[in-house]
C-alpha cells in the first residue's frame, strides 16, 4: 500500500525549499508562549492555554498545512497527472500522503504540545492531552486530505470546519461535540486524566475517529481514482 | 503594419499598436488603467466577473456575517429594546473569525495569481508601473474589506433607525465604527497582501494569513488575559499592540465604541495604538510595493 518514493516526493512538496519555516513557527510559537507565560505566572495559567489556542488552533493548523500541502499543490499545477498515469495503486498515493501529512502533524503539532504541557507541570495531564492530540491529529490529516482531493479551496474549507464549526458553534452548541473531531480527541485524553473535558461518549470517541480516518483516507484515494483536471476559477 | 502610429497623448514608449487594428481616438492616462485595474480588483474580491465557485467562499462568509445582524434586528423589533444590544465596532470584533477568513481567503486572489501564473510581466508591460500595480491591489483589498465589515453594520443601522432607536445615538455610534472599520481594512490588506505576494502557494498563504490574523490575536488575548489576571495592566495594554484585532478593540475602547479589551486603552497609549496601525499599514503596503517592483522588474 505504501510506497516509499512518493511518500519522499511529498515530504520534499512540504518541507522543501523555505516552507518547512511555517510549519516550524507553530510549534516555536506555542513553547515559546507557554514556557514564558510559565515563568512568569504559575503552571497551571500557561496550562489554560494549550486547550484554549494550542488544541483548538494550532493542532488543526498543523494539519491542513500539513494535508494540503501533500496534495494540493501538485492539483494546483496540474503536475499530478504524471503521478496518477504512473501504474501505482490510487488508494497506495493517497495512503503514502497521508503518512507524510499524519508524520508531520504529530511531529509539529501534537509533540509540541506535549512538551509545553510538560512544561507546566503535572505528567498525567500532559500525557493526557498528548494522547487526545495525536488521535484527533490523526483523524484531522485524514479529512482535511479528503478535503483537499475534493475541492480546490481545500484549506479555507477546512478552516471553516476547524474555526467555525468545531470553534464557533462548538462553543455555543455543546452538541457539536458529537461531530467534532476535536471533542473526540479530547474525550479519549480524559481517560487518562480527569482535568480534560468529558464532551461526548468513549466508545462513540473512538468509533468516530476511526471511521472518519479510514473513511477520509480511503475517499482521498476513491476522489484520485476519478480525477479531473481543471483550470483555475 | 504601422507605419505612422499617432500617440494621442504624447507619451512615449508605450506599445498601443499590437497590430490588431488601427485605433485613432482619444486615449485615456494611466489613472484610468489604475481606475479600471482597482475596479476588477474589487470584484474578484468577491469573485464576481468569475466562475460560479470562486463566488462561493466570499458570498457564504458574507452571508456568515450578515446573519446574526439580521438576528440582532429582529430581536429588536420583537422585544421592543431601546438600544442594539451590541455596538457596530462591537459587532465587528465579535465577527472577527469572518473577516479573518474572508482577507485570508480572498486576499491570494488578488496578490497571489499573477505572480504565480507570471501574468504580472503583461500588466507591467503597460504604462502602469508595478509598483502602482501593487499600490492598487492593496487599495481593491481594503475596499473589499471595507464592504465586507460595513454591509452588516449598515443592515443593524437600517434596523435599529426602522426599529425607531435614537437616531444621533445610532449615527454617531455608525460613525466611529466606520472609521475603525476603515484602519482595520487598511491594516487587514496590507498584511495578507504581503503575505500572498511573498507565499504564492495557495495553502500557505492563507494560513500566513490565518497565523497573523488569528492565531497572533488569539495569543495576544490570552497574553492580556493572563497579565490582567496577575494585576500588571501596562502588559496587558502594551501586548494588545501586537496584533490588528486588538489594536482595533483597543482603539475602539479607547474611543467608547463598545469593544471589549481586558484592560481599557487610556493615556499615551491611545497615541501609540494608533501610531503602532499606521506604521504597520504603511510598512506593509511600502513592503508591497517593493514586492511588485522586484517582481515586475524580472
Amino acid at each position: 500500500m505504501m510506497n516509499a518514493t512518493i511518500a519522499k516526493l511529498a515530504a520534499q512538496a512540504l518541507l522543501g525549499r523555505r516552507r518547512f519555516i511555517l510549519l516550524l513557527a507553530f510549534p516555536v510559537l506555542l513553547i515559546g508562549l507557554v514556557a514564558l507565560v510559565a515563568a512568569l505566572t504559575d503552571g497551571d495559567a500557561a496550562f489554560q492555554i494549550l486547550p484554549g489556542l494550542g488544541y483548538p488552533l494550532v493542532l488543526p493548523l498543523v494539519a491542513i498545512l500539513a494535508a494540503s500541502s501533500v496534495l494540493g499543490p501538485e492539483v494546483d499545477d496540474g503536475s499530478i497527472v504524471y503521478l496518477l498515469s504512473k501504474p501505482v495503486s490510487r488508494h497506495g498515493i493517497a495512503t503514502s500522503k497521508w503518512v507524510v501529512a499524519l508524520g508531520a502533524t504529530l511531529v509539529a503539532g501534537a509533540l509540541p504540545i506535549l512538551v509545553a504541557a510538560l512544561v507546566t507541570g503535572d505528567t498525567t495531564r500532559a500525557f493526557a492531552l498528548f494522547v487526545g492530540a495525536a488521535v484527533a491529529g490523526t483523524t484531522y490529516s485524514a479529512l482535511f486530505l479528503a478535503v483537499s482531493a475534493v475541492t480546490r479551496h481545500a484549506v479555507i474549507a477546512s478552516l471553516m470546519f476547524v474555526l467555525i464549526w468545531e470553534g464557533l458553534l462548538g462553543n455555543l452548541f455543546s452538541g457539536v461535540a458529537w461531530l467534532s473531531v476535536g471533542q473526540w480527541g479530547l474525550r479519549i485524553g480524559h481517560e487518562i486524566s480527569s482535568e480534560l473535558p468529558d464532551p461526548a461518549n468513549l466508545p462513540w470517541a473512538i468509533a468516530a475517529s476511526v471511521v472518519v480516518t479510514v473513511a477520509g483516507v480511503f475517499f482521498a484515494g476513491d476522489r484520485l481514482r476519478s480525477f479531473t483536471l481543471r483550470g483555475e476559477d | 503594419m504601422s507605419e505612422s502610429t499617432t500617440p494621442g497623448t504624447g507619451r512615449s514608449g508605450v506599445i498601443h499598436d499590437l497590430g490588431y487594428r488601427r485605433y485613432d481616438g482619444p486615449r485615456e492616462g494611466t489613472g484610468a488603467i489604475a481606475r479600471t485595474l482597482f475596479l476588477t480588483g474589487l470584484r474578484h474580491a468577491y469573485g464576481l466577473e468569475r466562475s460560479g465557485k470562486s463566488k462561493v467562499m466570499p458570498f457564504l462568509l458574507l452571508g456568515m456575517s450578515l446573519l446574526p445582524a439580521a438576528i440582532i434586528v429582529g430581536v429588536v423589533v420583537l422585544t421592543g429594546l431601546r438600544s442594539l444590544p451590541v455596538t457596530y465596532a462591537g459587532y465587528t470584533s465579535q465577527t472577527q473569525l469572518l473577516v479573518s477568513l474572508f482577507a485570508a481567503a480572498q486576499a491570494p486572489v488578488l496578490f497571489s495569481r499573477d505572480l504565480r501564473h507570471r501574468s504580472i510581466v503583461l500588466y507591467a508591460a503597460r504604462p502602469l508601473s508595478s509598483a502602482a500595480f501593487g499600490f492598487v491591489r492593496w487599495l481593491s483589498m481594503s475596499v473589499a474589506l471595507l464592504a465586507f465589515m460595513v454591509i452588516p453594520t449598515l443592515l443593524m443601522f437600517v434596523g435599529a433607525l426602522l426599529a425607531g432607536l435614537d437616531k444621533s445615538d445610532q449615527l454617531s455610534d455608525l460613525y466611529k465604527a466606520v472609521v475603525l472599520q476603515v484602519f482595520l481594512a487598511a491594516l487587514v490588506a496590507g498584511i495578507t497582501g504581503l503575505v500572498s505576494s511573498v507565499s504564492l502557494r495557495r495553502g500557505f498563504a492563507v494560513v500566513g494569513s490565518v497565523m497573523v490574523l488569528i492565531v497572533l490575536t488569539g495569543v495576544v488575548t490570552a497574553v492580556q488575559n493572563i497579565a490582567q489576571s496577575q494585576g500588571s495592566d501596562s502588559v496587558s495594554v502594551g501586548a494588545g499592540l501586537f496584533s490588528p484585532w486588538s489594536l482595533y478593540s483597543g482603539l475602539g475602547n479607547a474611543w467608547d465604541a463598545g469593544t471589549r479589551v481586558p484592560v481599557s486603552v487610556d493615556g499615551a497609549w491611545v497615541p501609540a495604538y494608533v501610531l503602532v496601525l499606521l506604521l504597520v499599514a504603511a510598512g506593509c503596503v511600502l513592503g508591497l510595493v517593493a514586492r511588485f517592483r522586484k517582481v515586475g522588474s524580472r
